[in-house]
């Protein structure tokens, strides 16, 4: 057995009973054997990003995780049909840092919405963004996961549709073989 | 007669939008005035936040523009798509009541030091203006790429004649846009 892949979650929600923070906390249980999943450190701390400023120590923090990270996971609402403000506001700070950690890092997105389109229009947005800082995104299975209400616990938001649940490891699994295609 | 308020996504002192936003109440037709909109800088954007209520910054861009006849964004382009700083003042506004940005004309404008001006950044703002069901004007567009070579970075002047010449055509274009809006309206 190769070594065990360590894959980071970075969550586009700040609020507390968010469902896609509530997916991102499940993935560690969905993880194949051979990866081990967590979540990167927070960024609700950042400025808005101005090219004036230093980059801030936070900052820092975030982009060594992911730097040191095998892959990572980008679980996110949309917001008004595409990348929410603050996760973009976040990666305009990453994409500005030294030996920028997203270039060739193996990027796989993942959504919840209460609408029918489980936040796709987000992920082909957030597609081009990573295009720009040149991560490696892995195409399919898509995790987009329409008309969360119904597929979320309503009181513990904790996942509970059998279908997403199987599609998510699916995904994790070919994630992980796609991780050590691309890995130099 | 139009009064327009400009919305610029850089936040740095020296920003080429910021000039160009600057720049456009010099190059506006007659009976349109142009005036920056209060700050985009508020909190990064929560639902539990917004349970505590609308941040005095959000309160007083909704208003800005629900008072205005119409919108120009004027942004750099990051990452492919809208600054998060900007986009996260949209998501705090999105969520008012008499959402600000319903049936409003917007205008978008941006400038670059690359070849494309910021056309990707417009693109996506343009989807996201469809959620907002803004009133997005269409031709001519302005894209100032290779922007370094247009300004004066010390007097921050748009010295370029050809981009001013097409900054004027969308500008009067976007008060005959304005107007027919209104006509509409009433």
């Amino acid at each position: 057995m190769a070594n065990s892949l360590k894959i980071v979650t970075i969550c586009g929600s700040l609020r507390k009973k968010s469902y896609n923070a509530s997916l991102a906390r499940l993935l560690p249980q969905l993880a194949p054997s051979d990866m081990t999943i967590s979540a990167a450190p927070g960024y609700e701390s950042f400025p808005h990003f101005n090219q004036d400023l230093p980059v801030p120590a936070d900052v820092m923090v975030l982009a060594d995780a992911v730097r040191a990270a095998d892959g990572v996971i980008i679980v996110s609402p949309e917001y008004g049909w595409t990348i929410p403000g603050a996760l973009k506001n976040a990666l305009d700070w990453i994409s500005k840092t030294k030996d920028q950690p997203f270039k060739d890092k193996p990027i796989a997105l993942q959504s919840a919405s209460v609408g029918p389109l489980g936040a796709s229009r987000m992920q082909y947005h957030m597609r081009q963004t990573l295009a720009s800082i040149d991560a490696l995104v892995f195409v399919k299975p898509e995790v987009q996961i329409a008309f969360a209400k119904d597929k979320f616990d309503p009181e513990t938001v904790a996942l509970t549709d059998q279908a997403s649940i199987d599609l998510i490891r699916q995904q994790l699994e070919a994630f992980g073989k796609f991780v050590r295609r691309v890995q130099v | 007669m139009s009064n327009v308020i400009t919305i610029c996504g850089s936040l740095r002192k020296a920003s080429f939008n910021r000039m160009l936003a600057n720049a456009l109440p010099g190059l506006a037709p007659a009976g349109m005035t142009i005036k920056a909109s209060p700050t985009i800088e508020m909190p990064l954007y929560s639902a539990d936040l917004q349970a505590e209520g609308f941040p005095p910054a959000a309160t007083a861009l909704g208003d800005a523009i629900r008072a205005a006849d119409g919108v120009i964004i004027v942004t750099p382009e990051y990452n492919y798509s809208v600054p998060g700083a900007l986009k996260n003042a949209i998501d705090w506004v999105s969520r008012m009541k008499d959402q600000p940005f319903a049936n409003k004309p917007v205008c978008l404008q941006s400038a670059t030091q690359g070849p494309l001006g910021g056309a990707r950044m417009q693109y996506h703002a343009r989807t996201i203006m469809v959620f907002l069901d803004a009133f997005v004007f269409n031709k001519p567009e302005i894209f100032v790429g290779m922007a370094q070579n247009k300004f004066d970075e010390k007097t921050g002047e748009l010295k370029d004649e050809a981009t001013r010449t097409i900054i004027k055509q969308q500008l009067e274009g976007f008060e005959k846009f304005i107007e027919r809006h209104k006509h509409h309206k009433a």
